[in-house]
């Protein structure tokens, strides 16, 4: 399983998709430092209030982003696992070796993961870093937040396997993308159902997050970085489409893990079924 | 027999559609087995069954005395594909680094088998090259130096030859009687008959999923042995006996050709013209070709 693992960074490091995410990343940064840095010079003409509303929002402005772009790099980056080797045709000289299909799979998923974790954990303690460093915001909870920022792309990353080992490259990425879509559309939907106590729009979100939950993840770190304590602010802490009205249960927390090993376990059992 | 392979009524059924049916083959350690057939006659269907990239519908087999699938056996066992792609971003020596941590082979055997193999398929001097640089002929000659790294003792070459000029070729032959000197047992899939006729042992001949012959290349070559003679003193009834004996006889003269069901009967041509009084002046028996007896056995397919 180690040599799966270090052949799929050595492929992540020459398709170049770790170093454009890089670039997406580091654009991103300097662009959020800037903006964080002017909203910090200026935001001595806000009264309280509106401090105490605009900078939670700018924060989880940018992890909203920031995990689309983690996201970007976890479906980016596993597209092809299985499919990719077919399609290229690697695939009949590797699976005809000693290793077991599972090895296989699961070396490609694990070398992807652990790449996506280190990934996920810098960009988060980097606009962690930014926030704290140009305004007065001090999140809590933030061993477990950053524990959810890293399992978010894992989420998609299994998912992507999973399609990957029953689709071709490019609807993989058709169908990767529609779920995110629906995942975000259908958190914001919530975010408004809650907020105007509309029961169908978070209806709506709520299934939107079974089907893929990685916007209820998002949520949670939301709610457990920007809600230290129960204060008459919370609610406008969490206002606008990056908050969280609600905290997603522990039970959603549950059903993502299970929904992940189920994705892995579905694709190593197609992988091992699959005539090539 | 040891045998290195060993199939019991191998099947594989694509829904409808039969891709290998039926097929018992028997293949003893140490041999140089050629499978030919027309084009979606399923030789691949069976090869890849063999090296697990199929999973058969029905039958058993074994390779190198275990159960299809083993792990044992696999570590024992190399495999060039017909379709013989590898990373194109990696270098010739990553793609054997990474192939021997595919079969677990530790750094020592790495060291001395790598250069190895390098060598024996004419790589020397372009491991460093990214694959992608590489021409078909030296992606196919580092697919052979990919099946042949674990020193396998079982090695399956599906249409090793494809993309080679005719000196790569000759190499290639020459490393597949080396094998076979060194005790190796090779499957060898492919179309060109002169080819699988210089170095086999051992040949099968399959034909819409079925197994249509199957022996020793000799033996097989020898079945509807035309032969041509010439007789001094021929009599009526030595020619009703000869042609009783052959499928096919005619006499021009002195001269005769007739078709004999095997080797066997030779001897019993010369017995006949001497019982019947006749001077025999020469027996010659032809040499069936392999392209002959794979035109009878595979008829025209279009």
């Amino acid at each position: 399983m180690l040599t799966m693992i270090l052949y799929t960074w050595r492929e992540m490091l020459h398709r170049r998709v770790l170093a454009v995410t890089l670039l997406m990343v580091v654009a991103f940064l300097v662009l959020y430092g800037l903006a964080v840095r002017q909203l910090a010079l200026h935001s001595g003409d806000l009264d309280p209030l509106a401090k105490s509303i605009v900078i939670p929002q700018i924060f989880s402005a940018g992890l909203y982003f920031g995990s689309f772009i983690v996201s970007f790099l976890a479906v980016f980056s596993a597209l092809g696992a299985v499919s990719g080797e077919v399609e290229n045709g690697t695939v009949y000289g590797l699976v005809a070796t000693p290793v077991r299909r599972a090895e296989i799979l699961l070396g490609k998923f694990l070398g992807y993961a652990l790449a996506l974790v280190v990934y996920a954990a810098l960009f988060f303690l980097a606009i962690g870093a930014i926030v704290r460093g140009y305004t007065s915001l001090a999140p809590g909870g933030q061993g477990g937040a950053l524990a959810l920022f890293c399992l978010q792309p894992l989420v998609l990353l299994a998912v992507t396997v999973l399609g990957s080992t029953l689709l071709p490259t490019l609807a993989n990425g058709i169908l990767m993308f529609m779920l995110y879509a629906v995942a975000m559309v259908g958190g914001m939907l919530e975010q408004i159902g809650w907020l105007l106590h509309v029961q169908s729009l978070q209806q709506i979100g709520i299934i939107s997050s079974l089907i893929m939950p990685v916007d209820a993840l998002y949520r949670k770190i939301v709610y457990i970085l920007l809600t230290p304590t129960a204060t008459p602010l919370q609610a406008l802490t969490q206002m606008g489409p990056f908050g969280a009205q609600v905290e997603p249960s522990v039970w959603m927390l549950v059903y993502t893990i299970a929904y992940l090993l189920v994705a892995v376990a579905l694709a190593v059992r197609n992988f091992n079924r699959r005539d090539f | 027999m040891d045998l290195a392979i060993e199939t019991n009524h191998l099947t594989k059924n694509f829904g409808s559609k039969t891709g290998c049916a039926d097929i018992c083959l028997s293949v003893p350690r140490g041999h140089v087995f050629g499978f030919l057939g027309p084009n979606g006659a399923g030789k691949s269907t069976l090869v890849k069954m063999l090296v697990g990239l199929l999973t058969p519908t029905a039958g058993r087999a074994r390779l190198l005395g275990r159960p299809l699938g083993d792990r044992a056996a696999r570590r024992r066992t190399g495999f060039l594909p017909e379709l013989f792609r590898y990373p194109d971003w990696m270098t010739g020596r990553e793609v054997l680094d990474f192939y021997a941590g595919l079969y677990h082979l530790d750094a020592v055997t790495r060291r001395r088998r790598i250069p190895l193999v390098l060598e024996t398929v004419g790589l020397t001097g372009r491991e460093k090259q990214r694959v992608r640089s590489f021409s078909k002929g030296m992606q196919q000659r580092l697919g052979l130096a990919c099946a042949l790294l674990p020193d396998p003792d079982l090695i399956f070459l599906d249409e090793p030859t494809s993309a080679l000029d005719p000196l790569g070729r000759r190499e290639v032959r020459e490393i597949i009687s080396a094998l076979k000197s060194g005790g190796k047992t090779v499957f060898l899939n492919s179309h060109l008959l002169g080819e699988v006729e210089q170095v086999c042992d051992r040949v099968a001949v399959i034909r819409k999923g079925r197994i249509v012959a199957d022996g020793a290349l000799e033996e097989l070559l020898s079945v509807n042995l035309e032969v041509s003679l010439e007789v001094e003193g021929w009599t009526p009834e030595l020619e009703a006996a000869l042609a009783h004996l052959s499928t096919g006889f005619t006499r021009v003269e002195r001269r005769a050709r007739l078709t004999l069901a095997g080797r066997e009967d030779l001897a019993r041509v010369a017995e006949l013209v001497l019982a019947h009084g006749a001077r025999l002046y020469s027996l010659v028996p032809g040499q069936r070709s392999l392209e002959e007896l794979f035109v009878d056995l595979i008829g025209n397919e279009n």
